[in-house]
């Protein structure tokens, strides 16, 4: 919203010491947001209205002009392109050292003589999109120039003076007013710079209507909680023209273009109480006023030349026939004021700001009135805003006279208290003690009254205040607080008990895992969307029906909650890989499971949220590696290895679409599955792009710290043996199908003096036949209470030999 | 015997001083030590033929001459030796601008991983519990819990992503949390009063993306609650938090914000870290920072929580996550950091 500085000056007397600047500053640490200042003075300096005394045809250019313009106390010659510019025109001139913005884009420029086509030009006839006055004056073509013929304006007057545009405008950004129904007109905000400067606000003075009676106006609202307020009074006499220039005046400030006279003076009773108005054309309301909700099917053509097709919730102005207006949100096209108007119906209304809202939504229609009335507004403001607009109006237009009674149908309450708060209240929230009379002085000048009563206090809010802002105390603490400043407020850290905080094991357990991946297997950590595509599940062979979808997804492309990590993984993958050898990355998140339960949704009832576990999920992909199984393997032990606890493989019973079948297996600890490692079958991955073999690791974190957090702490160690160990070595030929796991088994079983057996290399090639591999063993011998003998070591190790040889065939090498 | 002693001495160390190479020192140390010839050895073994009073003061002489020859002999072979090493040790000479090879690369994590984790420590080392709840999350903890009425126009389809069959209007609707204020009431329905405790996490809004729009981003919302928490509280932890984010210079302002869930409600601004105020392209040129979004907890939250809001009062605050990481690496497309690529992960 926009505030003109000079307005806000006609209700709060400041001296002129004080500039705009600082009252934003003010008004920016204790009310509102303020974007920005513009100084309409500024922008115009150098640009003087002019008359185009001579316009010739440039002699070297077609499309230019030569012109001799007269800016008063000289002639200066300008060579212009302007399509309209002609003979005895009242034009914008930029002087040498005014700043422009050529074609109405970009930085400004500062113009200096030049030579256009060998024509010298001292200067610039502008458009008003070169001078910042696009919005006032909007051009139709390119090429058009500023004509200001018809305003009459003295020759040589500074255009800023000529177009009275000598205010401070004051940027204010809306959606710091939402709260603040009262603070969207100048009124309401000049009553915080008073309480600012502790100065008095000057009161809001209208007369009273001196009703009539030639014209029949009668009102019915049909349903008060959606129209708590409707007034309304005829004028008739009128004669629609110009507004008088200060109004236009007032009105171009704040970027509305004027109208006509009825028209501005509803958006200038808007601009200053912020209460919009609306006028119909008095001969097109047939009968009566009716307030009521749309009828099915009903369509209006509203002043935006736009047919609007309403809803059976939409609130409508309509008479006997027809819906004349959209209640609080736009008029209608038929009922507008038009040059042969000559009675009105003003209308100063209350409408409810839900319904309103709902309304504006659904049509996408916002307006000025919309958007003010969404903000629960007071509908006492309904009777001086009445008041205003017919006083200007009387004032505008000599014949006008009031020709009906004031109608006025209400049914309101506002909660207005008083609460009851204790008097140390401030300090009790804010920490800090404030005097008594300033909280008073404070709390009096925004409108409260204040009764103080022992230790309590009883404060009635004003009704401006009372629509939605203001209910409870600690409202009133806020209105306090803000302007005793909180800069003023000292800086305390909190006194409280050194009670460490509980810990949160799955949060320490994404630490460790991430750290591991990062620190010492070299991956890189990515976020992903949780949403994913129809696509992207149809090629992980997946099954739609397994995800939770979005409502309202924002584009049709992602509408799914992903149901593990997988497929914004392999995506990744996909991107990556053309730019490197090798990627490994990692992602940790939560998944939604559809037809899993998970925490409760609320406190009371029975529903229960869909399940959410975060998961760590692994991919690895190098264009040299074939089987990326094993360095996915390497990372869950080594993993486990920082975690310092043991798991299990075991095999997996189901096969998922996008597990290869035969490099997979499920990862288990105390028992339970808590993970999968595989390779992506190379169908699906195949069919996300990637022509890679890809590896990859997934793991419950959220079970796995339940299950890490539940196990008592158990310690391993064992003094470190005095008697030296035996270690040999044992190479061997078996068949490929034969699995480490059994041998293992069968070298552990054959001597108790064996306690260690470690596989440390397997071969397949040429020099061995076809279908088995070489296994190379490293055991190592011994016992905690003597040396161990050659002799026996060689027969334990000859009894694993011949064991091997039993079970599996083994050919010892 | 003295005498030959004596000489002996004097000649081995003559002899020692032309000794040009450990070829030759051998050579001499095997002519006066050597076990089965060495001029010293045999004197030394005719020591045991004198009567016993000279053979103790020659015994003594010539264990002296021992060690004094044993000694230079030392002293000569270290001598050679770092000869020998220091033409050796030139030979080796290596490039040292050179990096090891070859090269390992090593990981990195996501840059909200880094800040978030940073500001998880400073938390915890403060006593603050770190939460988490559902990013799918019921209506009621995410609006109605913390005071967002059914009318609140940040209900509207626009900005929340709502799901399939549990939209607004169904009996229980549910949305991607839109933030983390939602973990509020659930903390305080679990722990009750007093409460300190922070709550990282992912965030979600039904909005267009764009270079500072994204749909998806990271928040790190806290609260304190105990008998007498006040504003001043509220303002002296979050300067402890921004100093430590941004330095001891900073300086936290605080201005009026309406949000439904704190009454009186503060956005706090901070000295902007790149300019010091002066005003830079970072912070458009108004020298402050726009990162926090604060306030006391309005009772009605407290209820919603289980506590009672005469006894108990506290403040809540939220920092986009996601705005501080690229204020502080100087991002300047929000959509790097859901992209997944490694030429944008790998630089931090």
């Amino acid at each position: 919203m926009l505030i003109s500085y000079n307005w806000l000056k006609n209700y709060v007397n400041l001296p002129a010491s004080i500039s705009a600047r600082e009252v934003a500053d003010k008004l920016m640490a204790s009310t509102v947001e303020v974007e920005g200042l513009q100084d309409q003075g500024e922008l115009l300096q150098n640009i003087v209205v002019g008359k185009v005394v001579s316009a010739e045809k440039h002699p070297n250019a077609d499309k230019l002009k030569l012109c001799k313009v007269d800016i008063g106390n000289e002639e200066l010659q300008i060579v212009c392109g302007g399509s309209n510019v002609g003979e005895g025109m009242l034009v914008a001139v930029g002087k040498i050292g005014a700043k422009v913005q050529w074609h109405g884009e970009g930085e400004l420029v500062e113009l200096k003589p030049t030579k256009i086509r060998g024509e010298e030009s001292f200067g610039m006839i502008c458009a008003s999109t070169e001078i910042g006055l696009g919005e006032l004056f909007p051009i139709k073509d390119e090429k058009e120039i500023l004509d200001l013929t018809d305003k009459n304006f003295q020759v040589g007057m500074p255009l800023a003076q000529a177009l009275g545009l000598n205010d401070v405008v004051i940027e204010i950004d809306n959606k710091s007013l939402s709260h603040r129904g009262d603070l969207w007109g100048h009124y309401g905000m000049a009553r915080e710079v008073a309480v600012l400067y502790n100065r008095d606000l000057n009161k809001y003075e209208t007369k009273k209507i001196n009703a009539g009676k030639d014209f029949k106006l009668k009102v019915e609202v049909k349903d008060a909680k959606l129209c708590p307020r409707y007034m309304a009074v005829a004028v008739g006499g009128i004669k629609v023209g110009p507004s008088p220039i200060w109004l236009q005046e007032k009105l171009m400030a704040l970027g509305h273009h004027p109208i006509n006279n009825i028209v501005d003076i509803t958006n200038y009773v808007m601009l200053d109480l912020g209460q919009p108005l609306h006028a119909f054309d008095a001969i097109k309301v047939e009968e009566k006023i009716i307030v009521r909700n749309a009828l099915k099917g009903e369509t209006l053509v509203a002043l935006d030349k736009n047919e609007y097709k309403l809803n059976e919730s939409d609130l409508v102005i309509a008479d006997n026939k027809k819906a004349l207006a959209i209640a609080g949100v736009m008029g209608g096209m038929e009922s507008a004021i038009s040059d042969s108007t000559t009675t009105i119906i003003f209308e100063s209304a209350n409408f409810d700001a839900v319904s309103v809202r709902k309304t504006s939504t659904h049509l996408n229609l916002r307006s000025d009135s919309s958007m003010r009335f969404e903000k629960s507004l007071d509908p006492n403001t309904c009777e001086v805003a009445l008041q205003k607009a017919v006083e200007l109006v009387l004032q505008c237009c000599p014949d006008a006279k009031v020709v009906s009674k004031v109608m006025d149908e209400k049914k309101f309450s506002l909660a207005v208290g008083p609460i009851e708060m204790p008097a140390n209240i401030f300090e009790k929230k804010l920490g800090v003690q404030i005097p008594q009379k300033d909280i008073l002085n404070i709390l009096n000048k925004l409108g409260f009254e204040v009764k103080a009563k022992k230790e309590k206090l009883l404060v009635t809010i004003p009704t401006w205040r009372a629509t939605k802002d203001i209910s409870i105390a600690e409202d009133v603490v806020e209105e306090v607080a803000r302007f005793f400043g909180f800069d003023n407020i000292p800086s305390v850290l909190p006194w409280m008990p050194i009670n460490p905080p509980q810990k949160n094991a799955l949060r320490n357990l994404e630490r460790i895992v991430s750290e591991t991946f990062v620190k010492e297997l070299g991956y890189n950590e990515v976020y992903n969307y949780s949403f994913v595509s129809e696509d992207q599940i149809v090629k992980m062979q997946d099954d739609l029906s397994k995800y939770i979808e979005l409502e309202n997804p924002l584009s049709k492309e992602r509408p799914y909650l992903r149901r593990n990590l997988l497929p914004n993984l392999l995506e990744n993958v996909k991107n990556n890989i053309e730019n490197y050898p090798e990627v490994k990355i990692f992602e940790i998140g939560k998944v939604f499971s559809i037809h899993e339960n998970g925490v409760r949704a609320d406190l009371n009832g029975d529903g229960l949220l869909p399940r959410q576990d975060t998961w760590l999920a692994t991919a690895f992909v190098c264009k040299k590696d074939n089987a990326p199984y094993w360095q996915v393997r390497r990372a869950l032990e080594t993993v486990f290895g920082v975690l310092n606890e043991q798991f299990e493989i075991v095999v997996a019973d189901v096969v998922k679409s996008w597990e290869h079948p035969t490099r997979l297996a499920l990862v288990s600890v105390f028992g339970k599955t808590v993970g999968v490692i595989c390779e992506i079958n190379p169908t699906v991955s195949e069919s996300l792009g990637v022509e890679q073999r890809v590896g990859v690791l997934q793991l419950n974190l959220s079970e796995l710290s339940a299950l890490l957090e539940n196990k008592n702490f158990v310690s391993n160690y064992q003094p470190a043996s005095i008697y030296p160990e035996v270690v040999r070595d044992l190479a061997f030929l078996v068949k490929k199908e034969v699995e480490h796991k059994e041998i293992l088994v069968s070298l552990l079983k054959s001597a108790t003096l064996l306690v260690k057996a470690e596989l440390f290399d397997i071969y397949e090639g040429n020099n061995i036949g076809e279908g088995y591999k070489s296994m190379a063993y490293r055991l190592t011998y011994a016992d905690p209470k003597r040396t161990l003998t050659t002799a026996e070591v060689d027969s334990s190790l000859e009894k694993a030999q011949k064991e091997l040889k039993k079970e599996f065939g083994a050919e010892i090498r | 015997m003295q005498s030959k002693l004596e000489q002996l001495k004097s000649e081995a160390l003559l002899a020692l001083k032309s000794v040009k190479d450990k070829m030759q020192l051998e050579e001499l140390e095997n002519k006066l030590l050597g076990r089965k010839n060495g001029e010293l050895t045999n004197i030394m073994k005719g020591l045991k033929d004198l009567a016993d009073d000279a053979r103790k003061v020659a015994g003594q002489i010539a264990n002296e001459v021992k060690i004094e020859i044993e000694s230079a002999l030392q002293s000569k072979k270290q001598e050679l030796s770092q000869a020998d090493w220091s033409s050796v040790l030139e030979k080796e000479r290596i490039d040292i601008s050179q990096p090891a090879l070859p090269k390992t690369e090593r990981g990195h994590f996501h840059p909200n991983t880094i800040i978030q984790t940073d500001l998880e420590d400073l938390f915890t080392s403060m006593g603050f519990m770190v939460l988490d709840g559902p990013e799918l999350e019921s209506d009621y903890y995410n609006f109605t819990a913390v005071n967002i009425p059914t009318t609140h126009p940040a209900r509207d389809m626009q900005d929340t992503f709502y799901i399939k069959n549990h939209d607004v209007g169904t009996d229980s609707p549910w949305v991607m949390r839109t933030q983390t204020s939602s973990v509020q009431v659930r903390a305080m329905q679990k722990y009750g009063a007093p409460l300190r405790a922070i709550v990282p996490g992912k965030c979600y809004r039904n909005e267009g993306t764009d270079v500072r729009h994204e749909h998806t981003f990271y928040q790190l919302e806290g609260f304190v609650i105990d008998e007498n928490i006040t504003f001043a509280h509220m303002k002296g932890v979050m300067e402890s938090v921004v100093e430590h984010l941004f330095g001891e210079e900073t300086k936290l302002k605080l201005r009026p914000k309406f949000y439904p869930f704190v009454e009186p409600g503060v956005n706090g601004e901070v000295t902007c870290f790149l300019c010091k105020g002066k005003g830079c392209r970072v912070c458009k040129n108004t020298g402050w920072l726009e990162i926090i979004g604060a306030g006391m907890i309005h009772p009605n939250v407290l209820r919603e929580g289980k506590i009672d809001p005469n006894k108990y009062q506290g403040f809540a605050f939220g920092f986009g996550l996601t705005r501080l990481v690229m204020l502080k690496y100087g991002i300047e497309d929000i959509r790097h950091l859901e992209s997944g690529d490694l030429k944008f992960l790998k630089q931090f």
